[in-house]
């Protein structure tokens, strides 16, 4: 593992993209080279609440891509094992787009060969339809005015047409149910370090992206993009390695705590009282991967005569096949119609798991999905 | 290529976002539309399955059960009516069909002197209705349905509005239900009973949520009440046909079916929907995308666009125009582009 700070050298990119726009030159620089087919990336679609997963072959149409969509939280290891497998790609991840990646690789759903992982280090992401509220009610201004957003400093800031800007602490926004999406702010995995790179602005001066950089492959990306003259690279001070160090600290004591508090309030059968046995949580699950093979797709799991749906048969069979490889992405609970908290009692019960394991879904090394661990033999 | 794309959810009238994914030209998925304000991303398996219509849609037109190409379909159509009696063609409007195709279909109909029928659940419009946002500030909510299974995106707001200490009545057919679940009080009786129970306790503050009615005179008791309701219906548009036509009740469909000679169904299910013996119909026509119980039992079937493969307009059963684009090419023709080919 080494560090260092990075910097486009293509000035459409600076001053598009976030802290330097390393991200999107190495982007280009994976396109322009050859070495991938193709980058799957958010794309913005109608404004800064909505974007969504793109493939883009051409590095002339990145440029659209840069910035940070906070409100936008998707997860695209689905859609590169469904769609992508064959094809050699660079993905953007969030930690929780790694695990569920690293999952799948464990899986061999995705071929790790034809895979680039750059990683952006994450605070969390924000509901598009609770963001907007949020920035109804507490900012001065009209969602709509809003351009870019960003979270820094423990602060959700927003940008408008204008140029100016209004921050409102994460903290405060929290008090009042809204900020972070729920997992995010019990997620204790900050920064990928499964992928090759993972990038950010904690400990980064101004207009430089923060770069740790994990593995061989890693360091010939950030080479290869330095010695093809898109990027200009510097080493980073100590005091910028250890205030990104604090940053991360601070992010995963607050997010343990969160834990502590949110853990023991659920309880898991009052919530599937109100399951509809719709299959949502499931088939967005990005560690899912069975499809029409699903267990709970045969005719003794799947009773679609019987309603109410008996929730043990749907969710607690899935709990007990699933839990222990949940990457507390909350996808589940974002597409849940009936607000279930699902990735709530899936990460307890990953945690119950990690505690006696050691196991954490999508960043230990074992070669092995959980299940089949070694481990698994001392429970 | 692979890329995704905004569209509207066509299974119920709840009017929920929905994005599809779309590979190489073609929808292969669904992913979750979260910025859409009605369902933030959360749509039924009802809303995820839609897609399957386009994936196993009609490709060539059916003449008397052998293939034909469209044209020759639509010829067939136009012979069809120019030798039927005008008063004994009835043509069948779907809440599945969007807004400029209803008023394209209704001018085409009356152009002609057909019969137009538009049969809604047996419901009615009720003009100014409960917002999604007005069911889950409610502090009393009425639930007639198992609305939590059946449409559960307008269930949510029903769960919402418990969260936020409403007292919840339900109604339902069934012993059990997943709004049962919810519900501090529940019941198994008629329409008319569980109105008549609950008069006292129900203000302006309450909010009456209903997919069902036992007969049109619990609409009449509905309409009748201090307070907002939402009927929810079960196709995408039904809510919008309404701002054109009127619905039919289940008796006058019945009655009208039994004057028909030739039945022309736009995009809808309708032998499906009515216990009527459509057997006694000298013709049956039908323009859909895909296979259904009424395409199975046409005599000519002309396949028409899914809604990913044309732009147009739904209200949702809070009165809300929503627009959807096209999300993927066609050859196939539009509802409008078989009326323009009718008309000649």
């Amino acid at each position: 593992m080494s560090y260092v700070l990075a910097k486009s050298q293509n000035d459409d990119i600076l001053s598009a993209g976030e802290c330097g726009g390393a991200v999107t030159s190495i982007l280009k620089y994976l396109l322009d080279e050859e070495i991938v087919d193709g980058v799957l990336v958010l794309s913005p679609q109608d404004d800064v609440y909505d974007a969504t997963p793109t493939f883009i072959t051409d590095s002339e149409d990145l440029i659209k891509t840069a910035g940070s969509y906070h409100c936008a939280p998707t997860m695209i290891g689905d859609l590169v094992q469904k769609y992508l497998f064959d094809k050699k790609v660079a993905i953007t991840v969030k930690p929780c787009d790694m695990r569920a990646v690293e999952e799948l690789i464990t899986r061999h759903k995705i071929n790790k060969d034809n895979i680039y992982m750059i990683g952006l280090n994450c605070g969390g992401t924000v509901s598009p339809v609770s963001g907007r509220k949020m920035i109804d009610l507490f900012y001065e201004a009209d969602p709509d005015d809003v351009v870019s957003e960003e979270i820094d400093k423990g602060k959700f800031i927003i940008e408008l047409a204008d140029g100016s800007e209004e921050a409102v602490k994460i903290h405060d926004l929290e008090e009042e149910g809204y900020g972070r999406r729920n997992n995010c702010q019990r997620c204790d995995v900050k920064i990928p370090r499964k992928a090759n790179i993972a990038c950010g602005n904690w400990g980064a001066e101004d207009g430089w992206t923060f770069i740790e950089i994990n593995d061989e492959k890693g360091q010939e990306l950030i080479d290869g993009a330095r010695k093809a003259g898109i990027l200009e690279t510097k080493n980073p001070a100590q005091g910028a390695i250890d205030g990104r160090e604090k940053v991360e600290g601070i992010m995963i004591k607050m997010a343990k705590k969160v834990q502590d508090a949110t853990y023991p309030t659920v309880s898991e059968m009052d919530e599937w009282n109100r399951c509809i046995s719709c299959y949502a949580c499931r088939d967005v699950c990005p560690i899912c991967w069975c499809f029409e093979n699903c267990e709970l797709n045969k005719p003794y799991f799947k009773d679609e005569t019987t309603v109410p749906p008996t929730p043990i048969a749907f969710q607690g069979v899935r709990l007990s096949h699933m839990s222990f490889s949940c990457v507390d992405c909350g996808q589940c609970d974002d597409v849940c119609p009936m607000d279930i908290p699902v990735s709530l009692i899936f990460d307890k019960l990953q945690k119950k798991y990690f505690n006696r394991t050691g196991y954490v879904a999508g960043v230990s090394d074992d070669i092995k999905p959980p299940l089949y661990s070694p481990e698994k033999t001392e429970l | 290529m692979l890329e995704i794309k905004h569209t509207l959810c066509p299974s119920c009238s709840v009017g929920c976002g929905l994005n599809v994914i779309i590979n190489d030209g073609e929808i292969v998925g669904t992913f979750p539309y979260k910025k859409h304000p009605v369902n933030a991303g959360k749509n039924c398996s009802n809303g995820r399955k839609s897609i399957e219509c386009y994936q196993k849609k009609f490709e060539k037109a059916i003449v008397s059960k052998s293939e034909v190409d469209i044209e020759k379909a639509v010829e067939e159509v136009s012979k069809e009516l120019n030798s039927a009696d005008n008063s004994t063609v009835t043509i069948i409007c779907s809440g599945n069909d969007n807004i400029e195709e209803i008023q394209a279909i209704k001018e085409f109909g009356e152009s002609k002197n057909y019969n137009i029928a538009f049969y809604a659940d047996n419901l009615k419009d009720f003009g100014d209705v409960a917002s999604y946002d007005e069911v889950a500030g409610a502090s009393k909510v009425f639930v007639i349905g198992d609305l939590l299974y059946e449409n559960p995106l307008i269930g949510r707001r029903i769960v919402h509005a418990k969260q936020n200490g409403a007292k919840i009545y339900a109604l339902g057919k069934a012993e059990k239900s997943v709004t049962f679940n919810i519900a501090d009080e529940t019941s198994n009786s008629t329409v008319q009973e569980f109105l008549e129970d609950n008069k006292g306790n129900i203000d302006d503050d309450s909010v009456i949520v209903f997919n069902y009615v036992d007969s049109q005179d619990d609409l009449d008791k509905i309409d009748a009440l201090n307070c907002k309701c939402l009927p929810v219906f079960s196709k995408s548009n039904s809510k919008g046909i309404l701002d054109i036509m009127e619905a039919k009740s289940l008796d006058e469909m019945l009655e009208l079916l039994d004057n028909t000679k030739v039945l022309l169904v736009f995009n809808d299910d309708i032998a499906d929907e009515l216990d009527f013996d459509f057997g006694k119909i000298s013709k049956i026509i039908s323009f859909a995308p895909c296979s259904n119980k009424t395409t199975e039992i046409s005599d000519i079937v002309v396949p028409t666009k899914t809604w990913l493969e044309k732009d147009g307009s739904f209200v949702n059963a809070m009165g809300e125009t929503q627009t959807f684009t096209t999300a993927v090419e066609s050859d196939l023709l539009s509802e409008i582009e078989i009326i323009e080919k009718l008309n000649g």
